[in-house]
């Protein structure tokens, strides 16, 4: 019997992804100028860059210039081939077969085949953070060196939205290195730059694989995909911790780039000549959730109240400094799943609604323990002034500060003690779709209901999300999904942040992500 | 003399042992574990799960707590969670950055210290010895934390001077090492100069008001002998003393110094593991830390005996 199959990723797809930007291959990005040493200032010091098995932001920035994954997200956060030329999916929706990019070896030398992409797959089952994106595969083979065929269990259309996430993505490394636990492989990729030095704690040196086969998907980078070149011989992230020292390494010439400059820098850094400073307007969620084990938020009009009561624009001034937006919706703007279903409950800034709802929900003037940390100021200062917005509404709102691991095990792992806990979400409202939602799903569930299923109106529109066979369809569902998490008060999203990077003006082709990529970046002579 | 020290070994290990038991306690009783720094903010609770598993952090706190002393008694202090290498390696590879900078704060303390002390001294009850007081005042008092910061915008920023930070080995270019660590000693030492610049001004002092000390200016000997030769001798009992509490203070500070100036030495290795709770880290170094103030202090007690003739330790 043979399986009818349609392409969903390929060269005539991608000869039409060019057509659409306006591109031939010959417009494809070269560097103006090759050479030096581009120096980074992290904000973040990973210990490891083992990216299988780290979801945090400081990993990605370094890793993902080096390893690379079959399909990842593109800079509108599309799922796009990287290490695979074409994809193409059966009629039934059972069968996934990535014929892989040609010519493609490893920083070690040793051609890339479909044996090191079993094996990498197979690492990420055991030790792969987001592993559940895999709940669903039947079996994967390698039938020859260029072929890798994933057999699903039932027909899942979100799968290469879920397998191309960027948040731990499935990157491809050497078979060899596969068979390693978590944090001990060797950091060998495909990727157009190589591991030279890792020094924790101080700063990780790349330098360019002269033997890098690039994609021609797409003209240029795009997000972690497309035609990536090492423009640089080296790149030296420094560990900068300290804000202030990560400023003035800026300022004083010693970094190219730094990461999250301070609302309070930015005057003085715009001033300084030879510095520019880039935004990237959607970043990151700032988000709470509030807990349905504690009492009084296990009373949802107590809920209601809280967000009844909340004045948006002044959390997110006091948070950010004046560097955000209001967003009614879990999702940025302009994004595929954007919705403002349920945004009437945004920012409704009403003392007196809250107060009805108080009432009507027999509060009794308990507790209510607002948990955060001073460490990131963003959550601190969010909670700072929610908890004189609750106050002003009648709520008893107490603040209890840890530092960020005991406040996130905290939230995590006690269902009493806390009643409201702070986060950001960067990654996963960026990723978009289910994504973004299955912290809120079962088995996750966040804000800990009484019965671990969850909200059910929230849980049948989220699974929706997951296996609805359209994107309309999808959308539709996560619209439905985030407007029973405004009603039931399953989160509370106050806006969205944005992020500042600063570059010294010599650098070019630098464009702010959601992390720092250094292909086709160049530094003028 | 080598029975002193043995015994000194000797009482050194219950010491060690008890360290690491309230280490294990305190590090066990704070909730939050490596898997979240690892996971990051946006991971989910079934992402931190895998993290842990990953990292043996979901084995009960009973088995943990076994294999990290059957592994001590193997000489093993395990590996570290967040680095992934063995916690021994990482302690050697980063002590002697540590060491350098501590070795050249050190000397900084003592020449800076020592030297505005006797100025102190000498010159009692004179602007120069009000001037000494201030500034041995201003050094126990700023917080090592903003004078880092405060010298990075002068000495960088301001007048280009020194690098912000950053380390370069000794063995790869001796002026880049003194060239990024002199700011980072110059941090740790001024807390440290303005303590001995009191202790040499008080001790010296009340040697200056001895008998031996007018005897010798009676025979017409030139100050600086009186000072240097007679003084000075009876001042380095107190300094020496001094020596041993500021390399301790040297250790805890770098932990906030080295994470500032972005150098890979003990200090940011713990600082980080304790941030991370990196359980095998912080247990490893606290009990490498531990020893290095032991030893310390036994080398303390001998030199004691070689500059006053006076003190014999039991057993020589």
């Amino acid at each position: 019997m043979s399986i009818s199959k349609r392409l969903v990723f390929g060269t005539g797809l991608a000869a039409a992804m060019l057509a659409s930007f306006g591109a031939t291959a010959q417009d494809q990005f070269t560097c103006p100028n090759q050479g030096g040493d581009l120096i980074v200032g992290l904000e973040g010091a990973p210990g490891t860059l083992d990216q299988q098995t780290a979801t945090s932001s400081a990993v990605r920035n370094i890793a993902m210039n080096v390893f690379e994954a079959l399909i990842i997200r593109d800079e509108n956060m599309a799922p796009t081939p990287d290490l695979a030329d074409e994809i193409t999916v059966s009629d039934d929706g059972l069968s996934y077969t990535f014929k892989l990019r040609q010519g493609v070896t490893f920083h070690n030398g040793k051609p890339m085949t479909s044996a090191d992409v079993l094996a990498s797959f197979e690492r990420y089952k055991t030790v792969g953070v987001s592993r559940s994106i895999m709940t669903s595969v039947k079996s994967w083979e390698a039938p020859d060196a260029s072929t890798f065929v994933i057999t699903l269990n039932e027909a899942q259309p979100t799968f290469l939205e879920n397998l191309s996430s960027s948040t731990a993505p499935v990157v491809i490394m050497p078979a060899e290195e596969a068979g390693k636990a978590a944090g001990q492989v060797e950091i060998i990729g495909t990727g157009p730059f190589k591991l030279a030095e890792f020094v924790p704690d101080s700063h990780v040196k790349l330098e360019r694989f002269a033997e890098y086969v690039p994609g021609n998907a797409l003209p240029g980078l795009s997000g972690f995909a497309g035609h990536k070149q090492a423009c640089v011989d080296t790149v030296t992230f420094r560990m900068l911790t300290e804000t202030a020292a990560r400023m003035a390494a800026l300022e004083t010439g010693e970094v190219h780039i730094v990461e999250s400059v301070p609302a309070i820098s930015m005057e003085r850094l715009a001033a300084v000549e030879g510095v520019e400073l880039l935004t990237l307007d959607a970043f990151g969620l700032n988000i709470g959730y509030p807990n349905w084990s504690a009492p009084p938020t296990d009373n949802l009009q107590v809920r209601q109240a809280m967000l009844a009561a909340l004045n948006m624009e002044e959390i997110m001034e006091a948070a950010t400094d004046g560097v955000f937006q209001l967003n009614p919706s879990l999702q940025f703007p302009g994004t595929t799943y954007f919705s403002t279903a349920g945004g009437e409950l945004y920012n409704q800034n009403s003392i007196e609604r809250a107060k009805t709802l108080l009432a009507e929900g027999g509060y009794n003037n308990e507790p209510v323990v607002l948990l955060t940390t001073q460490q990131i100021t963003t959550m601190y200062n969010t909670a700072l002034v929610m908890q004189a917005q609750l106050q002003a509404a009648g709520i008893n709102a107490q603040l209890q500060v840890y530092d960020w691991p005991t406040a996130l095990a905290t939230s995590e792992k006690e269902t009493t003690g806390w009643n409201f806990f702070f986060t950001h979400w960067t990654g996963s409202a960026a990723q978009g779709g289910a994504t973004t939602l299955r912290n809120l799903a079962a088995p996750a569930n966040i804000y800990k209901p009484q019965d671990p299923a969850g909200d059910p109106a929230y849980n049948a529109a989220f699974q929706q999300v997951q296996n609805g066979a359209t994107i309309e369809e999808r959308a539709a569902a996560f619209a439905e999904a985030q407007k029973v998490t405004f009603e039931n008060v399953l989160a509370i999203p106050f806006g969205v942040m944005s992020n500042v990077q600063g570059i010294r003006s010599n650098v070019e082709g630098f464009k702010p992500f959601y992390n720092t990529r250094v292909s086709n970046v160049w530094l003028q002579p | 003399m080598i029975s002193f020290v043995v015994s000194r070994l000797l009482q050194a290990i219950p010491i060690l042992i008890l360290v690491s038991l309230i280490a294990f306690g305190i590090i066990y009783l704070i909730p939050g574990d490596a898997a979240v720094v690892i996971g990051g903010p946006s991971a989910t609770p079934e992402e931190l799960e895998q993290i842990r598993r990953n990292l043996g952090l979901d084995q009960p706190l009973h088995v943990q707590i076994a294999t990290f002393y059957i592994n001590l008694f193997k000489g093993d202090l395990g590996r570290s969670l967040t680095l992934g290498i063995p916690v021994m390696d990482a302690l050697i590879a980063r002590s002697p950055i540590t060491i350098g900078i501590a070795i050249y704060s050190l000397v900084l303390t003592i020449v800076i210290g020592l030297s505005t002390g006797m100025l102190a001294a000498l010159n009692h009850n004179r602007w120069i010895d009000q001037a000494a007081t201030l500034f041995a005042l201003l050094g126990v008092s700023l917080p090592n934390f903003w004078l880092s910061l405060v010298m990075i915008v002068l000495f960088s920023v301001m007048l280009g001077w020194l690098p912000t930070g950053g380390y370069i080995p000794f063995t790869q270019d001796p002026i880049g090492w003194l060239r990024t660590t002199t700011l980072p000693a110059a941090a740790l030492a001024l807390l440290q100069a303005g303590l001995l610049t009191r202790i040499t001004r008080s001790t010296l002092l009340e040697v200056l008001n001895q008998d031996y000390i007018r005897t010798a200016r009676a025979k017409g000997l030139p100050e600086w002998i009186v000072v240097g030769r007679h003084a000075l001798a009876n001042v380095m009992m107190p300094v020496v003393t001094m020596v041993g509490l500021v390399l301790s203070v040297l250790l805890s500070g770098s932990i906030v110094i080295e994470s500032i100036f972005g150098i890979p030495g003990i200090g940011s290795l713990l600082g980080s593991a304790i941030s991370n709770r990196d359980y095998p880290m912080i247990q490893g170094g606290l009990l490498f830390v531990t020893t290095a103030l032991l030893l310390l202090n036994i080398v303390i007690d001998l030199l004691y005996t070689a500059l006053d003739p006076r003190i014999r330790v039991k057993g020589r």
